[in-house]
């Protein structure tokens, strides 16, 4: 049975043009009404999920040291003799059953270990957000949140430099301390004497300053994600989640920022 | 109104695209970014120009057929509203209006605004279905269901499949659809038992085409769907329920 | 009976009498006609199912689950979808709900009752056995998409949430939210992609029919359109399944999605199926109205907003006040007025017929008058706007969305729109049209629904088709053919269809006239909506036969299609989709020419008694399954309607 209107129209309809190829799409794809069935990567040996959670645990252990090294900080408004106390108890704890800094040496391979792995994962995240956002960047996000979130690499590039300089500055005494810095003797810690002699110098307590402000922003928006990495989906948990994502962060920064503070006012001397 | 639209002409996926400049005189602000593009290519076909590809069906904001970029937020300046029922009200007379593809690695772009989102399909086909066949299914009522997780699970349901979380994503994640799909199929009698073998299927065919989810929160803002954001988090809880359980429930 | 029976004559030019249909229905009782005729049906081993090739097109409830299930039997599938992803179908946008007589409370409902209110809604012009086994069947129906994953509204006590919908007096509407069709079509999508996954169902997006293969006296396969490529190749398969949806479209504004199609359908038309009561179209009540040029679509709002909205108009024609304004005196609650009994829920011909009555009248309301006013304000003072958002929340914000007006301060304005076709290619009990090899699924088809359709019923049609009766009469056709090969791909019969399909293209391309397809569109659905709307006239229609005749010329001679064929080119689909409207439209406004009676929604003015429709069942107890043979001719094929057990009576909603 004919079309109607083929059979109203005598005419002949004119032949088919050349078909030409789609550029850019796989053939066996087109066949299914596909553009390609290629993936962008093929399935990744370490998994992203994986590296998110190597993300959000070795975060949260940067977080907790924070928190108590701010804490132990706090000592400096009592008497000098009090920090350089703990100091010097920092290296004996443990003792017989630890050596001489055996404490120390413990925290400082978790730390580095998870710093390590931290920013490998974070190197590896990044390059597959890359491939999978494809060539064009998204644009026009105005909120704070997605500002924290976008600034993750810049910010933790900033803290690995701030983190090289303060040991530099305040554990081994070295390049940028100050110089009077003195180092550990007979049983004797110097560590308050250190802090003032450092913060003294307007440049160094103003960088410590904006490298708290940084670790504020970092840590705000790091343990928020850890709420989510560590696969936090019930109302309340994520309720509490949000809380300590703000309130940790900003408990450090205060307690922190508090010191180059007091040293520039001369509360510390 | 007058608005100045600047739209994305690119003939096929290998082409670099560019943006092309039309003006539309007769805006009205009760039309939708949709209706403006139709506007648009009506005008182009008078005067024998090519009108723009773009997608778009049920002008209802359920099918997900519809998507595309408008001054940079995928589906335009409303939050959670498809671009079918964005109106035009959010623009003043004389503006510019700049619509594109939804942008993601993952979605080639087929014509003009037309952007290929099979990539969320495969991971649908992995794993985001229940093993049971036609006629075989008990008796709904046997299995009582909390009414509230029942209308929990709706709000994960509700996703239409418009992609519009993965291009609002800075990292191309699909972590707001793949999270729905695993929290609304794990909240259901029929789909509890394979729970574990869901998560593992979906999420590791979702690591081949997306990115990993950094918690920006721009996924939830444009959804139209209003999906929570808490899916996000669904993807690692269930991946390391998997790993925890052992098990393909 | 059937042997006494006459068709009338026909009086309209152009039309001719036919055949005498056998719908094939099983003998006796209606309410064991089905399980009768499973047990008759033939099986297929399940070794030998794979060498059955069946092609479904369309993905959408009826679809996906025709295709997902003769998938999960063995069968190979070949399943075909314009979209970029199945569950896009447009039956993601039905709302309210899916019915089913599952007479759990104890409101005294039964399949019973769900067949008399479905044959007596559909005023008679439904089959009534079909209407049986779409009870029976529902109650599956439920539990299977329950379990692939619809998460229904649950009680507190844990149990299904039902409410009554549109129409009836019982609660028997399963739904989730607002988006029960959405629930509905992404568990079946679902269903359909674990097939896909399991290498039984073979799946392509974006391809559309062109064109079905004839041969040998059977659908031996399709035609299809890469919409990317434009590449035009044949399929065959030893059955095809058309779940191709409704034709709604034709009227340009419409509730349906912009995509929706009659081509696949009216294609299976011109190749010899047969097209039953194309002018049974259901006007949707609570659609949004029109109210501005560019607008594309008359968006719909589900039924379910009349369970606590109350309808009215202003008293007095060309009142301009505020609806706030407008003291309780001077407002005419006309559905309520008219039907005591069902007051608001009237089902919805009645409702839309009333709602034009009105407009006409000069009472409607809103900037154009085109629309009346849906009110909660009664509803937000006895239950509380928190009740009241948790039940409509996401459709009042979908208004809201829409018109930027607000439904908890000021009432809804709505109007009727094209929605549902109740017509549809003619098929016998078995869903089978009267080609062989070519079966029909959900609107596409007609069967259930007769010259109205209640609400939440099209959800369910489109899933028994699919998933629970497709799924046994196919292979019972298949049966016999094992050991007879697909036709080769280089048969005659191909190779003609496809050349067929590609020369239709090209001369629409070559055209290059000076309108693009939308524009002749939109002119097709004015014309329509004047002529084979809601209120139909013999006058009426014979001018909207002329405009359109003269639209069809223009259209071969003034559109343009910009673009190439072998890329992605819309205006080319729109361009081929008109073109079918255009033939489509014509037969329309033919059958509702030729039916001198009314019924449902096809409403004759000529044929009314106090307003209400008047059907005439001494000559019009019967379906018209057209044959369009070409050269102008319309042949009206008649299958008799006979009712066991539901008595033929007036439809009263008083």
């Amino acid at each position: 049975m004919a079309d109607p209107q083929d059979v109203k129209d005598a005419e002949p309809a004119p032949a088919p043009t050349e078909r030409r190829p789609l550029p850019g799409a796989e053939p066996a794809a087109l066949t299914t009404g596909r553009v390609r069935d290629a993936r962008v990567r093929p399935a990744p040996k370490v998994p992203s999920w994986v590296l998110k959670i190597i993300m959000a645990v070795t975060g949260t252990v940067f977080a907790l040291f924070v928190l108590v090294h701010m804490i132990g900080n706090l000592k400096i408004f009592m008497d000098p003799e009090h920090l350089n106390t703990y100091a010097y108890w920092l290296r004996t704890a443990f003792e017989p059953l630890l050596p001489y800094e055996g404490l120390l040496w413990i925290m400082r391979i978790v730390l580095l270990v998870c710093l390590v792995a931290h920013i490998a994962a974070a190197v590896m995240i990044s390059s597959r957000a890359r491939a999978s956002r494809g060539t064009h960047k998204r644009r026009g996000m105005t909120n704070l949140r997605s500002f924290a979130a976008r600034n993750m690499l810049v910010t933790g590039t900033v803290l690995l430099a701030f983190i090289i300089f303060h040991l530099l500055d305040l554990t081994l005494g070295k390049a940028v301390a100050p110089s009077g810095y003195q180092h550990i003797e007979n049983g004797q810690a110097y560590a308050y004497e250190n802090v003032v002699a450092s913060f003294s110098r307007w440049p160094v307590a103003a960088f410590y300053m904006f490298a708290l402000l940084v670790l504020f922003v970092h840590l705000a928006h790091g343990l928020w994600t850890v709420v989510q990495d560590l696969g936090a989906t019930g109302r309340r948990t994520r309720a509490v989640g949000l809380f300590l994502a703000g309130a940790i962060p900003l408990a450090i920064l205060l307690g922190n920022i508090l010191i180059p503070i007091a040293v520039l006012t001369g509360v510390v001397k | 109104m007058r608005l100045t639209l600047e739209v994305w002409r690119q003939t096929d996926p290998a082409d670099a695209g560019r943006f092309e400049t039309h003006v539309v005189d007769d805006a009205t602000p009760e039309m939708s970014v949709v209706e403006l593009l139709d506007r648009l290519n009506e005008s182009l076909v008078e005067d024998g120009r090519e009108p723009f590809a773009f997608e778009s069906d049920c002008r209802e904001g359920i099918c997900g057929a519809c998507g595309v970029t408008v001054d940079d937020r995928p589906h335009g300046p409303q939050p959670n509203t498809p671009s079918c029922h964005q109106r035009l009200s959010s623009w003043t007379d004389g503006q510019t209006v700049r619509i594109e593809p939804l942008r993601s690695g993952a979605y080639p772009v087929v014509r003009d605004l037309v952007v290929d989102r099979s990539a969320l399909d495969r991971i649908v086909q992995a794993g985001g279905h229940v093993a049971i066949q036609a006629g075989t299914a008990p008796d709904a009522d046997t299995t009582p269901v909390d009414h509230a997780l029942a209308e929990m699970a709706l709000d994960f349901a509700a996703c239409i499949g418009c992609g519009a979380c993965v291009a609002a994503c800075p990292n191309g994640a699909a972590h707001l659809f793949v999270g729905s799909k695993l929290t609304h199929l794990a909240s259901l009698p029929g789909g509890r038992e394979e729970r574990g073998k869901r998560a593992r299927a979906m999420i590791a065919e979702m690591e081949q085409d997306f990115g990993p989810c950094s918690s920006f929160g721009e996924c939830a803002d444009v959804c139209p769907a209003g999906i929570p954001l808490a899916a996000i988090a669904a993807v690692n809880r269930e991946r390391m329920r998997v790993v925890l359980r052992g098990k393909n429930d | 009976m059937t042997t006494e029976f006459h068709a009338p004559d026909a009086v309209v030019e152009g039309v001719e009498t036919g055949s005498i249909l056998d719908g094939q229905v099983p003998d006796g009782d209606p309410r064991t006609a089905w399980e009768r005729r499973r047990l008759g049906y033939k099986l297929v081993n399940p070794a030998n199912r794979r060498k059955f090739r069946v092609i479904v097109v369309g993905t959408g409830l009826a679809g996906a689950g025709a295709a997902a299930a003769l998938g999960e039997l063995g069968y190979d599938v070949h399943a075909f979808t314009y979209h970029d992803a199945p569950r896009r179908a447009h039956s993601v946008a039905a709302q309210g709900g899916i019915n089913a007589a599952r007479a759990r409370k104890v409101d005294n409902d039964s399949v019973d009752r769900f067949v008399i209110d479905t044959v007596k809604g559909g005023d008679f012009r439904g089959r009534e056995a079909d209407a049986f086994r779409l009870g029976e069947e529902s109650v599956r129906v439920i539990d299977h998409l329950a379990a692939i994953g619809a998460p229904f509204a649950r009680e507190y006590g844990g149990q299904l949430a039902t409410r009554s919908f549109g129409g009836v007096q019982v609660s028997r509407t399963y739904y989730t939210r607002g988006q029960t069709g959405q629930q509905l079509q992404i568990a079946s999508a679902q269903a359909l992609l674990r097939q896909v996954d399991a290498g039984t169902v073979n799946l392509r997006t974006r391809h559309e029919m062109l064109d079905l293969v004839v041969d040998d006296g059977r659908v031996q396969g399709v035609v299809m359109r890469n919409l990317l490529t434009g590449e035009i190749t044949a399929h065959t398969a030893h059955a095809v399944v058309l779940a191709t949806g409704g034709y709604g479209n034709v009227f340009y504004f419409s509730t349906l999605a912009k995509n929706s199609n009659a081509s696949a359908a009216w294609r299976a038309v011109q190749r010899g199926a047969l097209l039953a009561s194309p002018s049974f179209i259901q006007f949707h009540p609570t659609a949004l109205p029109v109210s501005s040029r560019w607008q594309s679509k008359t968006i719909l709002m589900s039924e379910s907003l009349r369970n606590d909205g109350r309808i009215w108009v202003p008293a007095k024609a060309d009142d301009t006040r505020a609806p706030g304004d407008i003291p309780e005196d001077e407002r005419d609650y006309y559905l309520e007025r008219k039907y005591p009994a069902f007051g608001n829920l009237t089902p919805r011909d009645v409702a839309s017929r009333n709602a034009h009555e009105q407009i006409q009248a000069g009472r409607g309301v809103g900037p154009l008058k085109n629309s009346v006013y849906l009110d909660f304000r009664d509803a937000i003072k006895r239950v509380g706007k928190k009740k009241i958002a948790e039940r409509y929340g996401n459709l009042f914000e979908m208004y809201t969305h829409a018109t930027g007006e607000d439904p908890y301060t000021a009432p809804m304005r709505i109007a009727p729109g094209a929605h549902f076709t109740m017509g549809g290619l003619w098929s016998d009990y078995d869903q089978m049209t009267s080609v062989p090899g070519l079966f029909v699924g959900g609107e596409a088809g007609w069967g259930y629904h007769g010259a109205n359709r209640l609400g939440a019923n099209s959800l369910l049609s489109a899933c028994v088709d699919g998933w629970f009766t497709l799924p046994y009469s196919v292979p019972n056709y298949l049966a016999p053919l094992l050991g007879t090969e697909r036709l080769p791909d280089d048969a005659p019969a191909v190779t003609e269809a496809v050349e067929r399909a590609e020369a239709r293209v090209a001369k629409l391309l070559a055209i290059q006239g000076e309108h693009g397809p939308t524009y002749f569109h939109r002119e097709l659905g004015d014309i329509l909506y004047e002529g084979c709307g809601v209120v139909r006239t013999q006058e009426s229609l014979r001018t909207a036969l002329g405009k359109i005749r003269d639209l069809s010329k223009r259209f071969w001679t003034e559109l343009r299609v910009l673009g190439d064929e072998d890329r992605l080119n819309q205006e080319l689909e729109k361009a081929g989709r008109v073109a079918d409207y255009l033939e489509l439209a014509e037969l329309m406004c033919i059958d509702a020419l030729d039916r001198e009676e009314s019924c449902g929604a096809h409403f004759r003015a000529e044929h009314e008694a106090d307003g209400e429709a008047l059907r005439d069942d001494d000559l019009w107890a019967f379906v018209s399954a057209w044959g369009v043979p070409g050269d102008g001719r319309f042949v009206r094929h008649a299958e008799p309607l006979t009712f066991d057990a539901v008595p033929l009576t007036r439809r009263n909603y008083k």
